[in-house]
């Protein structure tokens, strides 16, 4: 994979923030920060450290790799922002020894007794900022864990670093700013939607349905009872109408139980990407309206973080005794076609199409192979990129980067500079992506890398392609 | 000289033997009872074991692996790995100063196949070292043990093959073993106290992964009130503290 050029690598380094701010705040990351108490960080930072070690369950992972690490660089062949950009500071192990070296210096006996010996003053303000750096350069794809001979997942660094980074006040403050309006602002939602506009949306969409298919779809909203709590990222009701539609219609055409709730709609969860205090109240978010609507399993929209957090972190926050079901509305959709309750037509799309996988719902194997049959069974053109599946390479917006619009130029002059290559090699015109983040992040990448591509959901091209008259048509009328 | 290789080959073995053991036992169970903790302290308790399991005997194995990254190093570390540990349990040799000290025998190799494995293992071993040498990122980051590690190991091996092939003086082949008896000692005082105990603790890894990504649930409001916030959830900034209504302050969940 080649390097991104001397010019880019410029244009991507360089950051939009004021010299008095950088100033104010000792602090040169590139994204946003809200002003925050910047004394004795060092010593503040070891304290949050400290506590979230008493009450997580990180310890045992930070043990197991401060004695493990080999520093044999195998994971580089994986990091797509290092493969971009050749730069030692960007080799996972690296990035994560930032973190172990001070696990081992301040929370180890030999680390403790060795700084003695070698007079190690311990954590610095300067490594604190090189870590809230180095800390959001990574898209914690999970890539790099793969290649580990001694297990290590950076990933779970990065993630706890940033934990760390966001007690002390360092924290994006795009993501920020979003996390208070959905857990103390009027909307409850990130993207600050209030309700009587969710419902000039749903209504909209229905119109749009009946205009396009003929069909009465309706969006059932606030059904007491009903199998599916249904939770998209909350922008895909802004900017990802034919997602919507998509889903919505093959709800109906497979007489799916399924409500929308007013009282919290957001799938949305930016706790993942830095602080996991957030992770659990979001997602207790969840839990409450689940009980209000006493609604039977959670339907998570195509998102790929949402539905990560919800599938696997659902069981542990939402306090349930038997927790609810999760799923992806992937998977809803690939089990009624596999039962024959939701037909599609063959080769609706005869251009090119390829998929991209994203993070959040390939790695663990999640979800690979549904969108892949799905897509078979309507496009008579469907190409692969590679690699795929589970050893997919990010879209370079991940962890919430793609949220952060002052880094643009990093997010696609590097970090999804290795997909945009994989996309532009299969020379596909459509591109599927069932995440919101990947979406936006694909689509600024395809204009700042000057691929010709157009990147759509899974649904929104699903949609054109459901046979409602061969299958149960069960349409839910309002 | 007579004494210090009988003590090295005799109590010496023996302790740095013990310590070996006693060490990684201790680094193993520390780490399964971290382990378990961890699990009990999340309430959610589906793992994936089948993934855990086949990754975990994957890389125990990682031949086909291996080769995905860094495939002249891989080798080289493969190989390596073979003649560290058959050489030090199945020499005819050892398995003689096995059987003196505990007891127990078992079968030997035959002392060609060891001379080869010795052979490769010395050859291995350099090449390590080069090879981190030679990478760019790993130079970069390896610390003085990692490059001492590879040629530590291989002291013993070349000492050993000097004392079993080469034709030498008494006074030359005493000092040979001294030399081999005193580094093999020190690596197994050495191992549970560095990341040599990775021969022990490496297999555990896939299993403590997974195990941490398993959250304790209210783990971020007890840190917060830890730290002397439980009146202010860490994503409303002190300046802004007072526009927030106090109920919504500590994050409790607002059923509309």
């Amino acid at each position: 994979m080649q390097l991104t050029s001397p010019e880019d690598r410029e244009k991507a380094l360089h950051t939009a923030k004021k010299p008095d701010v950088i100033e104010r705040q000792r602090l040169s990351v590139r994204y946003h920060v809200e002003d925050f108490e910047v004394h004795d960080r060092a010593r503040r930072f070891i304290e949050a450290f400290a506590a979230i070690l008493k009450h997580t369950n990180y310890r045992v992972a930070l043990d197991q790799y401060v004695r493990l690490s080999a520093k044999c660089s195998r994971c580089t062949v994986k990091c797509q922002v290092y493969l971009a950009t050749g730069d030692q500071n960007d080799i996972p192990c690296r990035r994560s020894e930032l973190l172990l070296e001070v696990y081992r210096r301040h929370f180890t006996i030999s680390g403790a007794l060795r700084a003695r010996l070698l007079g190690d003053p311990g954590l610095t303000d300067a490594k604190v900022q090189e870590m809230a750096e180095s800390f959001y350069n990574c898209t914690a794809c999970r890539r790099c864990h793969f290649e580990c001979p001694m297990g290590i997942d950076h990933a779970l660094l990065t993630h706890l670093g940033r934990y760390i980074l966001s007690e002390i006040g360092i924290a994006p403050r795009a993501l920020v700013v979003s996390v208070r309006e959905q857990l103390t602002g009027s909307s409850g939602n990130t993207s600050a939607i209030p309700v009587p506009a969710l419902l000039d949306t749903l209504e909209f969409l229905s119109d749009e349905i009946k205009e396009g298919t003929g069909r009465d779809v309706a969006f059932p909203v606030d059904q007491t009872g009903a199998e599916y709590l249904f939770f998209p990222a909350v922008s895909d009701y802004i900017m990802e109408a034919d997602t919507l539609m998509g889903g919505a219609a093959v709800l109906s055409a497979t007489g799916g139980q399924w409500t929308i709730g007013t009282g919290y709609f957001d799938g949305i969860n930016y706790g993942l990407f830095y602080n996991d205090q957030i992770l659990e109240h979001v997602v207790k978010r969840i839990h409450v309206e689940a009980e209000r609507l006493q609604a039977k399993k959670i339907l998570m929209g195509e998102c790929g973080h949402a539905s990560r957090v919800a599938k696997f972190f659902y069981p542990t926050f939402s306090g349930e005794e038997r927790p609810r079901p999760v799923l992806n509305i992937i998977e809803y959709t690939h089990k009624a076609w596999k039962e024959g309750r939701l037909k599609l037509k063959p080769n609706v799309f005869t251009e090119k199409v390829t998929y991209h996988d994203p993070c959040n719902l390939a790695r663990t194997g999640w979800i690979t192979e549904q969108p892949r049959e799905l897509l078979r069974a309507f496009c008579s053109d469907f190409v692969e990129m590679t690699p795929n599946r589970r050893d997919a390479i990010c879209c370079g917006g991940g962890s919430g980067t793609v949220s952060m619009d002052e880094i643009r130029p990093y997010r696609t002059l590097v970090g999804g500079k290795a997909k945009a290559d994989q996309i532009r090699a299969t020379g596909a015109k459509y591109c599927v992506a069932p995440c919101a983040n990947c979406k936006k992040q694909l689509r600024e990448l395809m204009e700042d890398q000057g691929v010709d591509c157009q990147i759509v959901g899974l649904h929104d091209l699903l949609y054109k392609a459901i046979d409602f008259e061969s299958g149960e048509t069960h349409g839910i009328v309002d | 000289m007579e004494s210090w290789i009988e003590f090295g080959r005799g109590p010496l073995f023996r302790i740095a033997f013990a310590l070996m053991m006693l060490g990684l036992l201790r680094a193993v169970a520390l780490t399964l009872i971290g382990i378990v903790e961890a699990y009990w302290r999340s309430p959610d308790k589906i793992v994936n074991w089948r993934e855990v399991r086949s990754q975990t005997l994957a890389w125990l194995f990682p031949i086909k692996r291996l080769w995905r990254a860094r495939p002249v190093y891989s080798t080289l570390s493969f190989l390596f790995h073979v003649g560290l540990l058959v050489v030090p349990l199945f020499l005819a040799a050892h398995v003689l100063l096995w059987k003196r000290s505990t007891g127990l025998a078992w079968f030997a190799i035959p002392q060609n196949l060891a001379n080869i494995l010795t052979g490769l293992a010395i050859v291995a071993g350099v090449g390590l070292c080069l090879g981190r040498l030679s990478d760019s990122g790993a130079r970069k980051m390896s610390r003085p043990q990692d490059f001492a590690w590879p040629l530590l190991l291989v002291v013993p091996f070349l000492s050993g093959f000097v004392c079993t092939n080469l034709a030498i003086s008494a006074k030359a082949y005493q000092s040979f073993m001294l030399l081999h008896l005193y580094s093999a000692n020190l690596i197994m005082l050495l191992i549970p106290f560095t990341k040599l105990s990775h021969c022990i603790l490496a297999p555990l890894s896939q299993t403590v992964t997974a195990i941490a990504w398993k959250f304790p649930a209210g783990a971020g409001d007890r840190v917060a009130a830890t730290l002397g916030y439980a009146d202010r959830p860490s994503w409303i900034p002190k300046a802004r503290l007072d526009e927030v209504p106090s109920r919504e302050r500590c994050g409790e969940v607002v059923a509309k």
